[in-house]
């Protein structure tokens, strides 16, 4: 009886999502403590805390918010290229209603010589966010539109915004990087509230997502299209319009990523927010346990993991030394390795060892 | 009549998405002609082929990866690490037909540790060779974090020999027409690639397994063995592309080709090619790199609009061409579906069923099933939005196509082409006495400009063709130059940065000797990598330098 109880666990533990990318990050965080002394440091600065963990969480956050409107795309069986894209576009949008002389909109003079004052904003910082929101919203609902009502390929439909996004973006603010001057609006990014104040804002949209897709049955039909998107319509399930939901979601969460990224540098550059983000985006979820190309189970909590797998990367190969253009050949053995944790091969093989050990 | 043309449709009906493109291609350089003189040139359409031979080998080596229901993202990491290996090797003094040789096989390894990975490993391909994308990027900082000069003789002669074509060109001034070896390599690799892909066993592999891959295997077919070898022939492409590529620009840097892989694949899907593997021509992807090329030519000669509609454009021309496949696709079925039904009731009149299904197949697009309407409807909206591109451009050519017609298609016929940086020059500038030499290139005009700041006050410029001379008191360059060094030029606040220059941004290169200190900073416009007290430094030099009259 016992036996079984260990074995039960034992299997449970293995198969469950959490672990790999758990095992991944410990990993990590084991070549920190060995590597990098002082790793491991917090201060507390006027009671907000500061160190290289904190750094991870931080600079972790916008593809931890692309990595979960991420997750349920590519429940569904999909993919989403376009989640850089259209953050630059939400952070040219965002810092043209902020300040939009740049466009050519003619303020009266007392207003001119306010535009440099970070107290200053030309749209109140409600409407910035509501309206970027919106937009991103838009784009999100131009690739559901494409993939789930044109029936397009997903990695080609969301490639047309991908490439066209830039583009956009910068027709948005005629090309010039605008500087954000507004300080309220630089919280997002750069505030602290004892915690970053980005780690809030993930902790929001995690939590609207999870609401969405564990307390409602979203979740189960967003997995049951994944598996089999035929057989879920014939159960009566709407499978377009989950589809839709995730591509939209995942527009959403990317037009909140642009947000915290452009806060974060103060600028709306449209050549360089989000760039490769959504392969860093796609990564975490697949590090996560969802499985691209053919959706199914996913695990919100696990992608959320995986990006911060590859920001505890990136950070500790800053931490050691290595130049900041070479940290990508690292993280691509990283990738590697971390992948090959999940590939059927070396579980079998992983799953035979123990087998032999058992008898 | 309606017949005729019915039949020829439906029995090439595979051929039809990259006779679109090909259409759309010269119907879009006819009507660039018919706008701009400057572009009835013939050297306008060979500039076609002279500037994109990379694009054009890479997209072919994709093409099959394509086919055989993969993808390949490495193509810009490889492309990148090829130009800074072959640049430090050869700036070593090997033998640069050894290095063009070590390159080929660099990209073919990895090409074959990519192929075991996602064939023997079951990694995902887009997972795979995204991981080499970001490791081979990543090496190249390893070799160097500058851009490194290419000064090899054979490099240059592959580089700048002009092919002239007979007919459109004088031998004896040798002018006119021209092409570079690079196209007739590109060229030639087309055809091996067509050959490689339609009269090969490997070639019909490739087509059976990105058909059906179970499918493929029933039938005793290597796929195993094919999946390798197309990622290492990808490799091979890529390997190339990138020697091309570094002939091209003469130099080598690893954050050349960003994104470039989306280049490809974007060519790739406009040829015709379905990225669900199985369906496609080698010959189309040649399209597909032309219609890129030709947004850009017109775009560029239009003069007004700015190098980011280049993106838009290519965007919704995607869409449309996706749209012709998908709509060719539904059809497809339908008429299998219809043939069936036609086998099983043994049909009586085929003959006159048969013009009945071929109009059916024709106007079915239009009077199809309610879904069919929606996609219809969706690319409809789709080709309207492209057609006010369209008009939005020529309607700024036709303002603009006075000034143009007058200028000589030089002139016009490139973007900024990346120049490298004058550095050694600038270097020798500082060594006689200049406290600063100043560099910019680029720009909305293509200048190239270097400034040197004597501590006299005398301040020189050259910008290839014209030079400049101002004179100012020695007291205000001391101020310059201590303003210049309170911003913090000599700490580790300033280094290096450096991006892929956008269409109409400077590159800048200063050297600052001051105080027995020297130091050199390169930085590009357009990106908020480099340290914001470098565009203080720039802005401080700008208001001190003399300006060259604007050309005529």
């Amino acid at each position: 009886m016992k036996q079984t109880i260990t074995t039960l666990t034992w299997s449970r533990v293995t198969e469950s999502k959490l672990l790999f990318p758990l095992i991944a990050l410990g990993l990590i965080l084991l070549f920190d403590l060995i590597f990098v002394p002082g790793f491991f440091n917090v201060e507390s600065i006027g009671g907000n805390l500061y160190g290289s963990l904190i750094d991870i969480l931080r600079n972790g956050a916008c593809v931890m918010l692309l990595a979960l409107g991420m997750t349920l795309v590519i429940a569904t069986g999909g993919v989403d290229l376009s989640v850089g894209a259209i953050m630059a576009i939400s952070a040219s949008v965002a810092a043209i209603m902020m300040n939009p002389v740049i466009i050519g909109v003619k303020l009266p003079p007392d207003l001119m010589k306010f535009i440099n004052d970070p107290n200053f904003t030309y749209a109140p910082l409600w409407e910035v966010i509501v309206v970027t929101l919106i937009v991103a919203t838009i784009c999100g609902l131009w690739n559901g539109i494409l993939v789930a009502y044109a029936r397009i390929q997903p990695m080609v439909a969301t490639l047309i915004l991908m490439i066209a996004g830039r583009g956009i973006a910068q027709l948005i603010t005629n090309g010039v990087r605008i500087q954000i001057f507004y300080d309220p609006y630089a919280f997002m990014g750069n505030g602290w509230l004892i915690l970053p104040f980005p780690l809030y804002i993930v902790a929001f949209v995690f939590v609207i997502a999870w609401v969405l897709t564990r307390k409602t049955a979203i979740g189960l039909f967003i997995e049951s299209v994944g598996i089999n998107y035929r057989s879920s319509f014939h159960s009566g399930i709407d499978e377009k319009k989950i589809k839709l939901l995730a591509y939209v979601f995942c527009g959403f969460c990317a037009g909140v990523a642009g947000l915290v990224a452009s806060s974060n540098i103060r600028t709306s550059d449209a050549n360089n927010i989000g760039l490769t983000y959504e392969l860093d985006a796609i990564l975490a979820v697949v590090i996560g346990g969802t499985v691209l190309g053919a959706g199914g189970r996913f695990s919100l909590f696990a992608s959320i993991i995986g990006g911060l797998v590859i920001q505890a990367t990136t950070t500790s190969m800053y931490a050691i030394g290595v130049p900041a253009n070479a940290v990508t050949a690292i993280k691509g053995v990283v990738v590697i390795l971390v992948i090959l944790l999940y590939s059927e091969q070396v579980r079998g093989f992983v799953r035979r060892l123990a087998e032999q050990k058992g008898a | 009549m309606f017949y005729k043309i019915g039949a020829l449709v439906s029995n090439n009906r595979r051929f039809i998405p990259f006779t679109v493109t090909a259409a759309l291609a010269m119907v879009a350089y006819t009507i660039g002609a018919y706008f701009y003189e400057a572009m009835r040139d013939p050297q306008i359409f060979l500039n076609l082929f002279r500037t994109s031979p990379y694009l054009l080998i890479s997209a072919i080596g994709s093409t099959l990866v394509i086919i055989s229901g993969g993808i390949d993202l490495s193509v810009s990491g490889v492309v990148a690490l090829t130009t800074v290996a072959s640049a430090a090797l050869l700036r070593d003094d090997w033998n640069p037909w050894t290095v063009m040789l070590l390159m080929l096989v660099m990209g073919m390894s990895l090409g074959a540790v990519m192929g075991v990975f996602i064939t023997y490993l079951k990694v995902q391909p887009f997972i795979a060779t995204l991981a080499c994308m970001w490791f081979a990027r990543g090496l190249c900082f390893f070799i160097s974090d500058d851009a490194i000069p290419i000064n090899n003789r054979i490099y240059r002669i592959l580089g700048q020999t002009k092919i002239l074509i007979p007919g459109m060109s004088d031998v004896v001034t040798k002018q006119g027409a021209f092409i570079t070896p690079l196209v007739v390599l590109g060229l030639l690799f087309l055809i091996a690639a067509i050959y490689i892909a339609h009269y090969t066993r490997f070639g019909r592999t490739i087509y059976a397994m990105g058909g059906s891959e179970p499918s493929a295997r029933l039938m005793g077919l290597p796929v195993n063995q094919t999946k390798v070898m197309v990622y290492v022939f990808n490799g091979f492409c890529s390997g190339l592309a990138g020697i091309v590529y570094s002939i091209y620009v003469m130099s080598g840097h690893g954050l050349y080709a960003r994104t470039f892989e989306m280049d490809v694949i974007a060519s790739v899907v406009m040829g015709g090619t379905m990225l669900t593997g199985g369906v496609g021509y080698v010959f189309g992807t040649l399209f597909g790199v032309l219609v890129t090329g030709i947004t850009q030519t017109l775009i560029q000669f239009n003069g007004q609009l700015s190098s980011w509609w280049t993106s838009i454009v290519v965007g919704l021309l995607m869409l449309v061409f996706i749209g012709v496949q998908s709509l060719l696709v539904v059809q497809n079925t339908r008429r299998l579906a219809a043939k069936r039904l036609e086998s099983q009731s043994k049909a009586t009149a085929v003959s006159e069923m048969q013009p009945a299904s071929l109009k059916g197949g024709l106007l079915g697009g239009w009077k199809g099933m309610r879904p069919r309407n929606r996609q219809v409807m969706l690319f409809g909206i789709a080709a309207v939005l492209v057609m006010l591109v369209g008009a939005f451009i020529l309607n700024g050519a036709q303002r603009s196509s006075q000034g143009l017609t007058t200028a000589s298609p030089q002139d016009t016929s490139l973007a900024c082409e990346f120049k490298l940086l004058r550095q050694e020059q600038a270097e020798k500038l500082v060594k006689d006495g200049a406290v600063i030499a100043y560099e910019r290139n680029g720009g909305p005009a293509c200048i190239d400009e270097l400034y040197a700041i004597y501590p006299d006050g005398r301040i020189t410029g050259d910008d290839g063709v014209n030079q400049i001379e101002k004179q100012v008191t020695s007291e205000e360059i001391e101020q310059l130059l201590e303003g210049i060094s309170a911003r913090g030029w000599f700490t580790d606040e300033m280094y290096d940065t450096w991006h892929t220059p956008c269409g109409q941004c400077y590159v800048y290169f200063i050297n600052i000797s001051y105080q027995g200190q020297d130091k050199a900073v390169q930085a590009v416009d357009g990106g908020t990598d480099a340290p914001a007290n470098y565009w203080q430094v720039v802005s401080f030099i700008n208001g001190t330098i003399p300006k060259f009259s604007p050309a005529p």
